[in-house]
């Protein structure tokens, strides 16, 4: 984000990702109830350290569920995108209901992953999911969604040493352990300060 | 006396321009390895000695300078070596891409040529202007004309491999490979040819030679500008544009050149 | 930098006799304008690979043309961000439904919807045909023959590469002869390094990708920047996409582009002509008359198009006597191997890419059919999730943890030749999309020689990887990309939608000129066949009305 008023960004870029950055923490398209479900399960998909401030990922979903913009196919069986996620949130939590009696968020965090394992793997299977397996949305929808939003958000960018946006400014120096003066240094072991000093100079 | 001081005015403007390049083109390689700063170091001494020998009126080889010169060339030797080997250890060795990407070869071979220029101008300061100096077995003129066009053909073998890396875009580019060539040509024919006639055609091409290495300059930085982003965005098009400082080795070689015009041409008068 | 007030995906921009310049921001380019009442020569749906050429050669040979598009008309500099979230405008996400044993993914993977087509967004890889897969029947025993020549075919890659400026190496290690590349290869990144190491390793060739981004400043397209978005779109205009090469010149020779236009019907009178298209812009329909039309919509939604234009002269669809429109769909196997270097390398910087071996499509010691290429690669950010998910199931800490080496991964990808099959098909559902217009059905399955192929390849790019010491080396294996073959092209009316010229057995001033007329798909990328196709179709049209034929 330290680049953000230099020449590796373009207007456009700082117009899309200020707006990310600022997207309304309350829900828009989904219900509290149903938003609060999600909160809880982007807690289990991608754990976030408590040192910085969160990737709002549930505000995120929501988000890309009012633009309604699809990937441009679905599995004969799965809903539109806005109807898969409202389906697959209902199911799951019908079959906690009728497996615990009690909501995904009431569960301790080890029997959450428990249950999104056994998502993952295809072993839900109430009534409630109808022709949409609960594999399948796992894997297009819920992991997928929460997982490529979180990726597009510079905190995630600077956590995996990712060079982030780059025009006009592109990059010079291509080959093996080869990195321009933008791009953040990797701190290895015993050279931690080193990195921190090269990098606080980056964001020009 | 004269022709010693333009020699050194060349070896000056020589390095100036392999100073730049390598101090660019080294940052680049962001000082990877500790000897990339050695070109800098001698560059900058060649320099530095050179603008000395500029305002030196006396007929003597000056023993410091003179050592500084031949460091330079040795260094610009070894330099040749170093980048020869970087080439050949990348994957694919010698193949279009390593001589497009890899280490330039021009570059410290114009490091020596730098070393060579000033050191053969403090021989001929030295015997001038009774005794004639020899340099490799020919008369200085003679043999200086050849040091030149050796430097400018290999000058303009590395323009035409960087040109046509540029896929020769535009018309323009065909100019330091068309032109040099023959400077180079009539140069070599001076270290045929015996001493003290007039070359008026050769000295006019080795001005044109000489302006060259200036309007490439302007070339260079329209080039710059036609990269995304333009002069804003000079951290990475100084350094992935066409290089700015390269065309002056043009200026500095054909200076040479007119200083061996000068050596042959004033035997006549003797 | 003053960004259009408009949307550009809701608010057309080709109008008022301008186009949009994509060289300059804000800027514009004058564009003449045909009345819908006026009978232009051609009206051509889509202005991707296939349609944006042909609109060219088509408008450069003195036709009046149309070329409507579905998606926005965009100037790069000013409307791409560096992001591959917001840059899905450029993909086709409308509703589709895939099915079969091995679903497609489609969308940005492999469909693009904007003035340009997929260009905008691919990734600029351009190869030629190996010349025997041109007769792949006779020669080679497998698929079927194409009724193109392999040495007029050169003649034409030779022009498209002119057109696009390709970058590539200065000799080509595979194939007959071909002229020198306009522009020299790209310096390749460490990723690229790593593919030529391996190669090596294994004792075989390989070479830096003749690339459709200049190396070189051309015109207005400024050389390429290696920010390696290229795949989410160029906003540099070094990319020679459609956009920026073939489309600018149509508008200069007269055509004219209709953005956000699509098409829903094409029109057939009673004595089985076309005569038109139906097009949606502004939330109306309308109509275009012409006196030929050119469908151009890609794999999917050429033979959606053609089908949906039923009527009870034609109720199987146009074009379609032979019952095939829509058949015989095939998409090429782009499976990888991925691992980890100790060495950083960031493969994010430049094209994704920079070299590759085709050693697999020329060595025929194999046990299947076809061939494949394998390349570098440089996956962003949100695509490598993906395929850490899609691949290793991982999620969670995991996940997280496995994302912080991604400036150390290394990878292989393939891009295989599959066979075709019948059963892969596109067919019309009930359902309806946001146009009213039905919503296509895309089946797939591996038939068991694709499968031979990808554990050959999976097996082969493995060694390679471990021959430079890579580690943590996984498979991923279900990936798809390009796709085939909806209205192939053939000898037989019985066998083929259309002839080599890309006209249509049944209707003959109806043409189809994008990737649905491969008959079988060779194992590298398709846009500079497609492309090569294009022109032939366009002198080709030339000829023919010289001798008034058309
Ligand atoms: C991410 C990605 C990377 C790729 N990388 C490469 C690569 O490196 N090398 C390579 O050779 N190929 C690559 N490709 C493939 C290549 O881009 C396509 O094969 C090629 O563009 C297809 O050309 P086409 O003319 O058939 O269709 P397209 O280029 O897709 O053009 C079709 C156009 O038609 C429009 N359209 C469709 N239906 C209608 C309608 N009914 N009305 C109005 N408009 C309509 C669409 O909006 C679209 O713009 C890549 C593709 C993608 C998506
Ligand atoms: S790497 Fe080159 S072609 Fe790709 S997006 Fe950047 S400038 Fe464009």
């Amino acid at each position: 984000m330290a680049k953000r008023n230099s020449l590796s960004w373009n207007d456009k870029t700082r117009e899309i990702i200020d707006k990310r950055l600022n997207v309304p923490r309350e829900p828009r398209f989904l219900t509290p109830v149903e938003f609060a479900v999600l909160e809880a399960i982007a807690d289990r998909i991608i754990p976030q350290p408590d040192d910085r401030p969160r990737v709002p990922l549930a505000a995120l979903v929501d988000d890309r569920l009012v633009a309604d913009v699809g990937d441009g196919y679905r599995s004969a069986g799965s809903p539109r995108l806005r109807e898969a996620w409202r389906q697959g949130l209902a199911a799951l939590e019908t079959e906690m209901q009728a497996r615990y009696d009690r909501s995904f968020t009431q569960l301790d965090p080890s029997t959450q992953d428990l249950v999104l394992k056994q998502m993952q793997k295809g072993e839900l299977d109430h009534a409630a999911w109808g022709t949409m397996t609960a594999k399948e949305f796992f894997k297009s929808r819920l992991a997928h969604d929460i997982a490529t939003l979180y990726y597009a958000h510079p905190a995630a960018w600077s956590e995996m040493g990712f060079g982030g946006p780059a025009a006009p400014r592109g990059y010079v120096r291509m080959g093996y352990n080869e990195r321009d003066s933008w791009e953040a240094a990797e701190a290895s072991e015993g050279k931690e300060d080193q990195a921190r000093k090269d990098n606080a100079r980056v964001g020009r | 006396m004269q022709a010693a001081r333009e020699l050194n005015r060349a070896a000056a403007v020589l390095a100036l321009s392999v100073l730049m390049d390598s101090a660019i083109e080294h940052y680049r390689g962001s000082f990877k390895n500790k000897a990339m700063f050695t070109p800098l170091a001698v560059s900058a001494l060649a320099l530095g000695v050179s603008a000395h020998g500029m305002r030196d009126q006396r007929a003597v080889t000056h023993g410091l300078r003179n050592g500084a010169y031949i460091l330079t060339g040795l260094t610009g030797a070894a330099g040749l070596a170093f980048h020869t080997y970087n080439v050949m250890k990348r994957t694919g060795g010698i193949n279009w891409q390593n001589l497009f990407y890899g280490a330039p070869i021009g570059a410290p071979a114009a490091i020596a040529m730098s070393g060579a220029l000033g050191s053969a101008g403090e021989r001929i300061r030295h015997y001038a202007p009774f005794t004639p100096a020899h340099i490799w077995g020919l008369p200085s003129g003679r043999g200086l004309a050849a040091l030149t066009s050796l430097g400018i053909i290999g000058t303009s073998a590395e323009s035409f491999l960087l040109h046509f890396r540029g896929a020769f875009h535009n018309p323009c580019m065909y100019l330091p490979v068309t032109l040099p060539p023959i400077a180079s040509a009539l140069m070599a024919r001076l270290a045929w040819l015996p001493e003290g006639s007039r070359h008026p055609w050769t000295r006019l091409w080795l001005g044109l030679t000489a302006f060259l290495g200036f309007g490439g300059v302007a070339f260079h930085a329209y080039g710059v500008n036609r990269a995304l982003g333009g002069w804003r965005n000079w951290r990475q098009n100084m350094l992935d544009g066409p290089p700015l400082p390269a065309p002056p080795a043009f200026t500095g070689l054909s200076l040479a050149g007119l200083a061996a015009l000068r050596i042959i041409e004033a035997k006549r008068l003797v | 930098m003053p960004v259009s007030a408009a949307d550009p995906q809701k608010t057309p921009r080709a109008v008022e006799g301008r186009a949009p310049d994509v060289f300059r921001i804000g800027g514009w380019v004058p564009m003449r304008q045909y009345a819908e009442s006026e009978e232009v020569d051609f009206a051509i749906v889509g202005t991707g690979a296939g349609g944006g050429t042909l609109a060219c050669k088509l408008a450069e040979g003195g036709f009046s043309v149309v070329g409507f598009d579905a998606g926005a008309y965009w100037r790069p500099l000013e409307d791409f961000a560096s992001d591959e979230t917001e840059q899905s405008k450029l993909y086709w996400t409308d509703d589709r439904i895939v099915d079969g044993e091995n679903p497609l993914q489609l969308g940005g993977n492999n469909c693009g919807k904007a003035v340009g087509g997929s260009t905008v967004h691919f990734a600029m890889v351009s190869l030629r045909f190996r010349p025997e897969w041109f007769k792949s029947r006779s020669v080679m025993g497998y698929g079927l023959d194409w009724p193109l020549d392999w040495r007029e075919m050169w003649k034409y890659y030779a022009e498209a590469e002119e057109a696009l400026k390709i970058a590539g190496p200065v000799t080509y290690p595979w194939g007959p002869k071909r002229p020198r590349y306009p522009y020299r290869a790209h310096e390749m990144n460490a990723a690229a390094h790593a593919l030529a190491k391996g190669c090596e390793a294994m004792g075989i060739g390989w070479t830096e990708t003749p690339l459709a981004t200049v190396s070189a400043p051309r015109g207005l397209s400024s050389p390429c920047m290696y920010r390696g978005f290229c795949v989410v779109g160029c906003s540099t205009n070094a990319k020679q996409s459609a956009l920026t090469t073939w489309i600018p010149r149509a508008l200069k020779a007269g055509a004219e582009i209709r953005d956000l236009s699509m098409v829903g019907r094409v029109e057939v009178d009673a004595s089985g002509k076309a005569t038109g298209v139906h097009y949606l812009r502004e939330g109306a329909w309308r109509f275009q008359r012409a006196k030929n039309v050119v469908v151009a919509g890609y794999a999917i939604e050429t033979p959606r198009l053609l089908l949906n234009s039923a009527n009870p002269q034609f109720p199987n669809g146009l074009a379609n006597s032979s019952g095939l429109v829509g058949k015989y769909l095939m998409t090429q196997s782009n499976q990888a191997v991925w691992g980890l270097s100790k060495d950083e390398v960031r493969s994010y910087k430049g094209p994704p890419s920079l070299a590759l071996t085709e050693h697999w499509n020329y060595d025929d010691k194999k046990d299947f059919f076809g061939g494949y290429a394998y390349m570098s690669q440089g996956p962003l950010p949100a695509m490598w999730a993906k395929t850490q998910m899609s691949s290793r199931q991982l999620w969670g800490a995991e996940l997280v943890r496995s994302m912080q080496d991604y400036n150390h991964v290394v990878g292989l990808k393939m891009v295989g030749e599959m066979l075709p099959q019948e059963r892969n098909q596109v067919v019309l559902t009930g359902e309806k999309d946001q146009y009213g217009l039905p919503v296509p059905k895309v089946t797939y399955s591996w038939c068991d020689n694709d499968k031979a192929m990808i554990r050959h390849a999976l097996g082969f790019m493995r060694q390679a990887m471990e021959a430079i010491d890579a580690h943590d080396i996984f498979d991923q294996d279900d990936d798809t990309n390009h796709l085939y073959g909806t209205a192939r092209m053939g000898d037989d009316p019985r066998s083929s939608v259309v002839n080599a010229d890309c006209r249509s057995w049944d209707i003959p001033n109806l043409w189809i000129c994008d990737g649905s007329v491969f008959p079988t798909t060779g194992g590298v990328n398709p846009s500079l066949t497609i492309q090569a196709i294009a022109c032939r179709t366009g002198d080709r049209i030339k000829a023919m009305a010289r001798r008034g034929e058309l």
